[in-house]
C-alpha cells in the first residue's frame, strides 16, 4: 500500500512534467518526428504527395493494409449488374450476391482507407502556414479536392458519415463516431470543391486540377439533382480547357496521361511501393483471387448491342476458361490479339493508371445537365456532346433526341468497368428497378437497403456503440 | 410535381402485452424470495420499427417502388392503399389512376410484436411544362418614369457603364412611342430577363433607319444576347416590373469588354441600313444555353471609335439615326 502511494506520487510528478514543452527535449535530430516535420514548403509538398499515395493504396495482399482505390471495384462495379467474381467464392462474392456482412473486410478496408486519405488532407490543411504565399492556395486547393473526392465516394456508398474536417485527437470520440446527415457532408464537399476550382490550374493530371474540381463539382450537383445550370456551366468550362476524346478508344487506357484524362491515380510498374494489383486480380488466378470483376452476361449483351468499336476493348474471352469473360481495360500483361503491350514485368506490380475522371464522362454529364432531371432532350448542345461520344465509337448515325434511358445505356457501355455503373444507377433513380430485376434473373438477394453498404463492424466496435448501422444490416 | 404527405403512425401493440406480463411476474415475485423469471419473460428489447421510402418510376408515373427500411422485423405486410397488398421485403405497385393513396407497412418480429408506418403518396401525371415567354418591361418604348431624371422612352433600358441612354422620339404613327439611337453617339438599350436554360427563343424587333447620308460611317444596329454567366462576379439579377425601379448603372454587365467577350455572347446580329426609312420587322432566334438569366443589348455602331457626341465607350453610331419601335421575345415550344 505504501509502495503504491510512492508510485502514485511518481506518476503525478511525471504527469506534471509532461505538461512542459521540453519533456522530450532535445528534439531528435536523426529521425523525422511528426510534431516538427511540416516546417517548410518542401515538407508540406511531400504531405500533398502523401494524399495521392493514400489513394494509390498499398500493393500487398494483407487484410490489414489500406488498399484504397485498388479495392474500389468491389464496392462499386461488383455491386452493379456489370461484374461478379469468377467462381463466386470468398467474401468478395458477398457483393454480387447482395448479402454483404457487416464484417466484410473489403468494405472495412475501403472505409478505413479513405478516412485515412481524409486525415492526410487535413494534415496538409493544418500546416498551410509554412507554404509560400504563391503556393499556399494551390496546396489548399489540392487538399480540399482530395478531401471532397474522398467524402463524395464515402457518402454515396455509406450514407450518413462521421464528418472529420480537421486533424482530431484520439479523445475526440464524438467527431470520430457521430454520423451527420448526408446534406451536411455535401455542404463540406461543395465548399471544398469551390475552393479547389478557384485555387487550382490545369497543370497536372495525376494530381488535382481545376478541370478535375469542376468536373467533380458538376457530378455532385447532378447527384443532388440541383443546380443543373451551374453544373452545365462547370462542364462547359472544362469543355473549353483543351481536353479532347482520343480518336482510338484503346488509347484511353493504354496511352497514359492522354488528352482525354482529367484526373487519374498514377501507378509505376514493377515498383512495389507505387504499383497496383487490381489489374492482376481481374485475370484468371494471376493475383491472390481466382479472378474477380469478371463480366456479367448482362454487361456483355449491352456492350455487344451498343458498344460499337468500344466493345473489343471493354471485355474479352478468358483464354483459360472460355465460358468466362474478363475486363479488357487495364490489362497488365498485354494481349497480342488486341495489340496491347504489357505494362509491367510482374502483372501483380502493374503500372496501369486508374482513371477517375475523363473527358467522355464530362460530355455525357453535359447531356445530363441539359436534361436537368427531365426524361429527354433535343437541345442541340446536348446532341453535339452525345454525338462526339457516338462518333468515336464508330456509331455515326445522327442523333436527334436523347432519352434518359439512352443516356444511361450510353454511359454503361462508354464507362463500363470504370466504377461508374453503380453510382449512375442510383443517380438516375433506377437502381432499385434495375438491380431487383438483375437479382431476380440471377437468383441473387437484392433488397432496397443494399444500396448502402454496412458501416464496418470493426468501426462500430471501436465506437462503443456510438456509430450507428444502416438499415437492413 | 409529386406531393408527399408524410403521416407517421407507430403502434406497438405487443409492448402492452409484454408489459402486463412483466407486471404479473413482478407481483408474483414478492411471494418467493429467490424466484427466477421464467424463460421468455424478458421484455422485447428490440421491437420492430417499421419504415420505408417511396420512389416513383422514371418511365411509368403510376409505378412506385418502396424501399423497406424497417429494423428488427422479420415479416412484412404491405397495403398499397388501392386494394393491392404484398408480403415481400420491398414493395412495388402499379396504380391504376392518379390520386392520393395511403401506403401502410406493418412490420412484425417473431414474438408477434408489430409496428406500422404509413405514408400518403399523391400521384399526378407529370407534364412537360411549356417554356414561358420571358417578361420584359417597356418593350413598346413608351415615355415612362425613371429612377432618376426625366421620363424617357428608354426607361428600363439603361446601363450607363456600357453606353449612353437612348432618347424619346416619335414615329410609326404615334408620339413618344419609339426610342432613338442618335447618330454619332454611343447610345444603347440594355435589359436583363429570366430564361429557362437551354430553351429556344424568338426575338422580333421593329426598327427604322434614316436615309443614308452617303458618308464613310454608315450606321448599323447591333443586337446581342448576353449570357448571365458573364455578369459581374457575385451579381444576382432582380427582375423589376416598374420602369421607375430599374437601376441605371453598376449592375449586370459593367464594361464593354465584358459585352464583347465572345464567351458571353449567345447571339450577335447586325442590321445594315435597308435604304427604306419605314419600320421593318426583323426576327432572330437564340438558345439560352447554360443560363437562367440573359441580357439584351442593342446599340448603334458604324461610327469612329472615339470623338462622338457622347460618352467615351470605344464605339459610336454612324451618320444616321436609328429608331426602335417595339420588341417581342417569345419562347419556342
Amino acid at each position: 500500500m505504501k509502495q503504491l502511494k510512492y508510485i502514485m506520487v511518481l506518476l503525478l510528478a511525471l504527469g506534471v512534467a509532461s505538461c512542459e514543452d521540453d519533456f522530450l527535449e532535445p528534439a531528435p535530430t536523426g529521425a523525422v518526428s511528426s510534431s516538427t516535420f511540416y516546417s517548410n514548403e518542401e515538407e508540406l509538398e511531400s504531405g500533398v504527395i502523401n494524399m495521392y499515395d493514400g489513394i494509390q493504396g498499398i500493393n500487398d495482399t494483407r487484410a490489414d493494409s489500406n488498399h484504397a482505390i485498388q479495392v474500389e471495384f468491389y464496392v462499386t462495379e461488383m455491386r452493379s449488374d456489370n461484374t461478379r467474381t469468377k467462381s463466386s467464392e470468398g467474401e468478395a462474392a458477398q457483393f454480387e450476391n447482395f448479402n454483404i456482412e457487416t464484417t466484410n473486410g473489403i468494405v472495412a478496408d475501403y472505409y478505413r482507407s479513405f478516412y485515412n486519405v481524409i486525415f492526410r488532407s487535413n494534415i496538409v490543411l493544418q500546416n498551410l502556414d509554412v507554404a509560400s504565399d504563391q503556393n499556399r492556395g494551390k496546396f489548399e486547393g489540392e487538399a480540399k479536392f482530395i478531401r471532397a473526392y474522398s467524402y463524395f465516394n464515402l457518402v454515396r456508398l455509406f450514407g450518413d458519415l462521421p464528418l472529420v474536417d480537421r486533424v482530431i485527437k484520439p479523445s475526440e470520440i464524438d467527431i470520430q463516431f457521430t454520423r451527420v446527415p448526408t446534406a451536411t457532408v455535401y455542404e463540406l464537399i461543395i465548399s471544398d470543391l469551390e475552393t479547389a476550382v478557384a485555387n487550382l490550374d490545369n497543370t497536372y493530371k495525376n494530381r488535382a486540377s481545376r478541370a478535375a474540381a469542376q468536373t467533380l463539382l458538376a457530378k455532385v450537383y447532378l447527384t443532388l439533382g440541383t443546380n443543373y445550370s451551374e453544373a452545365q456551366q462547370l462542364l462547359e468550362a472544362v469543355m473549353n480547357s483543351g481536353f479532347s476524346l482520343e480518336s482510338n478508344f484503346k488509347d484511353v487506357f493504354y496511352n497514359e496521361l492522354n488528352d482525354e484524362i482529367i484526373f487519374s491515380i498514377g501507378f509505376i510498374p514493377d515498383v512495389n511501393d507505387d504499383s497496383q494489383n487490381f489489374s492482376a486480380e481481374w485475370l484468371n488466378a494471376v493475383g491472390r483471387t481466382s479472378g474477380v470483376n469478371y463480366v456479367t452476361t448482362e454487361a456483355r449483351e449491352a456492350l455487344d448491342a451498343l458498344g460499337g468499336d468500344r466493345t473489343q476493348f471493354s471485355y474479352r474471352q478468358d483464354a483459360i476458361q472460355p465460358s468466362q469473360f474478363q475486363v479488357a481495360k487495364y490489362i497488365p500483361n498485354g494481349d497480342d490479339n488486341l495489340g496491347i503491350a504489357p505494362t509491367s514485368n510482374d502483372p501483380t506490380l502493374a503500372g496501369n493508371d486508374w482513371i477517375v475522371l475523363r473527358y467522355a464522362d464530362v460530355l455525357l454529364m453535359h447531356v445530363e445537365a441539359i436534361m436537368a432531371g427531365g426524361q429527354e432532350t433535343s437541345v442541340q448542345a446536348a446532341l453535339n456532346s452525345f454525338q462526339l461520344i457516338r462518333n468515336r465509337a464508330g456509331l455515326t448515325d445522327i442523333v436527334t433526341n436523347i432519352t434518359k434511358q439512352e443516356l444511361l445505356d450510353e454511359r454503361r457501355v462508354e464507362l463500363a468497368f470504370e466504377n461508374h455503373r453503380f453510382f449512375d444507377l442510383v443517380r438516375f433513380n433506377t437502381a432499385q428497378d434495375v438491380l431487383s430485376a438483375f437479382s431476380d434473373a440471377n437468383g441473387l438477394g437484392f433488397s432496397a437497403t443494399d444500396l448502402l453498404l454496412p458501416i464496418p463492424q470493426i468501426e462500430r466496435g471501436l465506437s462503443n456503440g456510438l456509430l450507428t448501422q444502416n438499415p437492413g444490416y | 410535381m409529386i406531393n408527399y404527405i408524410n403521416k407517421k403512425k407507430s403502434i406497438n401493440t405487443g409492448v402492452l402485452f409484454v408489459s402486463i406480463f412483466i407486471l404479473t411476474i413482478l407481483t408474483t415475485a414478492c411471494d418467493y424470495e429467490f424466484d427466477l423469471p421464467e424463460a421468455g419473460s424478458i421484455a422485447d428489447e428490440t421491437p420492430p420499427v417499421a419504415n420505408f421510402t417511396a420512389s416513383q418510376s422514371e418511365t411509368d408515373f403510376l409505378k412506385y417502388t418502396f424501399s423497406n427500411l424497417s429494423t428488427s422485423a422479420t415479416t412484412f405486410a404491405w397495403d398499397f392503399g388501392d386494394g393491392n397488398s404484398s408480403a415481400e421485403l420491398d414493395g412495388e405497385n402499379t396504380y391504376s389512376a392518379e390520386g392520393t393513396y395511403t401506403v401502410t407497412l406493418t412490420a412484425s418480429d417473431a414474438l408477434g410484436v408489430t409496428s406500422t408506418f404509413a405514408e400518403d403518396i399523391t400521384i399526378v401525371e407529370p407534364q412537360a411544362p411549356d417554356v414561358p415567354d420571358p417578361v420584359l418591361v417597356n418593350t413598346d418604348f413608351d415615355k415612362l418614369p425613371k429612377s432618376s431624371g426625366s421620363d424617357c422612352s428608354c426607361s428600363a433600358w439603361i446601363n450607363k457603364s456600357i453606353g449612353d441612354q437612348g432618347e424619346s422620339s416619335s414615329g410609326n404613327g404615334g408620339s413618344d412611342n419609339v426610342v432613338k439611337l442618335d447618330n454619332n453617339e454611343p447610345d444603347h438599350l440594355y435589359q436583363e430577363f429570366e430564361v429557362v436554360p437551354n430553351a429556344d427563343y424568338t426575338i422580333q424587333i421593329v426598327t427604322s433607319f434614316k436615309s443614308p447620308e452617303g458618308g464613310s460611317f454608315p450606321s448599323m444596329l447591333e443586337l446581342r444576347v448576353l449570357g448571365g454567366v458573364g455578369y459581374t462576379s457575385g451579381y444576382t439579377p432582380t427582375y423589376y416590373t416598374e420602369t421607375v425601379d430599374f437601376p441605371q448603372d453598376d449592375f449586370g454587365y459593367a464594361s464593354v469588354s465584358q459585352v464583347e467577350d465572345p464567351a458571353n455572347n449567345l447571339l450577335i446580329e447586325t442590321q445594315s441600313n435597308p435604304n427604306d426609312d419605314g419600320y421593318i420587322t426583323y426576327t432572330y432566334t437564340f438558345n439560352a444555353g447554360a443560363n437562367d438569366s440573359v441580357a439584351l443589348f442593342i446599340r448603334g455602331i458604324g461610327g469612329p471609335a472615339t470623338g462622338g457626341g457622347g460618352g467615351d465607350f470605344g464605339y459610336n453610331s454612324g451618320d444616321e439615326e436609328i429608331r426602335v419601335d417595339s420588341l417581342t421575345i417569345s419562347a419556342i415550344n
